[in-house]
């Protein structure tokens, strides 16, 4: 199944109009110019703006910045914000954006997927709604918010 | 700010190639070549053959060190390796195993 959202929540907007700041040290980003071939696991937010080849592993938020690229097998995160490339299979605990610049090719899975207008994406979409109580009311939000166009 | 950080909670298997600065506080397992100045904190595990331009290193590192700058081993630094840069510290405090190599 090809899903084609060309809205998104005004919840998302927002998100993606103020990128994550971390004021902690546990955040980590590859630059630019970097390059990473292998397995990235841990714990801590994680900005991609070079590219990433391998399989990634996360308890924290992903955020490939536009001008970065993931080519994984795997990529699990507890939630993912996209502007750059990404292929490979998409697990998030949490919510999956993709914002205008994100060109995704590959599954998503997540509490909630918002794609925002001009965004590229071919793949499935897989909103899990035998979430957990806690998760239920996302999941549940996504599903009623994401199908509105505009 | 760096332009590539590894940090505390990451642990990354392979290699890491960049024209820039890389700073690991978390591990790094494979290899790692930067252009620019590579440090390596307190705290930090790498077991790779580091290559770069300036280099400090005060966590852990079991590899090969080769800089085309300098090598600065601060105190808390544990290294087993060899090291071979045109200018080589090692502080107070640093334990290093290995050989050193300036003649470059």
């Amino acid at each position: 199944m090809v899903t084609d959202l060309s809205s998104c929540t005004s919840v998302a907007r927002q998100l993606m109009a103020q990128p994550r700041t971390t004021t902690s040290g546990a955040e980590s980003r590859i630059g630019g110019a970097a390059r990473v071939r292998g397995r990235v696991q841990g714990e801590g937010d994680l900005i991609v703006e070079g590219h990433v080849e391998g399989d990634l592993t996360l308890r924290g938020h992903l955020t490939v910045a536009e001008g970065g690229s993931v080519a994984c097998d795997t990529v699990a995160a507890e939630s993912v914000t996209i502007a750059g490339l990404l292929q490979g299979e998409v697990t998030a605990s949490g919510p999956v954006q993709l914002g205008a610049t994100a060109r995704v090719r590959g599954n998503l899975k997540g509490s909630a997927v918002t794609i925002a207008e001009g965004a590229h994406f071919s793949g499935r979409l897989d909103c899990d709604f035998d979430l957990p109580q806690e998760l239920g009311g996302t999941a549940r939000e996504a599903r009623t918010k994401a199908p509105t166009r505009r | 700010m760096a332009s590539t950080v590894i940090g505390a909670g990451i642990i990354i298997e392979g290699e890491i190639t960049t024209d820039e600065d890389v700073v690991v506080v978390g591990v790094v397992r494979g290899k790692v070549s930067a252009k620019e100045a590579v440090t390596i904190q307190q705290g930090a595990t790498v077991e790779a053959d580091v290559t770069g331009g300036s280099l400090t290193v005060a966590g852990t590192l079991t590899g090969n060190i080769t800089s085309t700058d300098r090598v600065d081993l601060q105190a808390g630094a544990r290294v087993v390796g060899n090291v071979k840069a045109a200018r080589v510290t090692i502080a107070d405090g640093a334990q290093f195993k290995g050989n050193v190599d300036m003649d470059l």
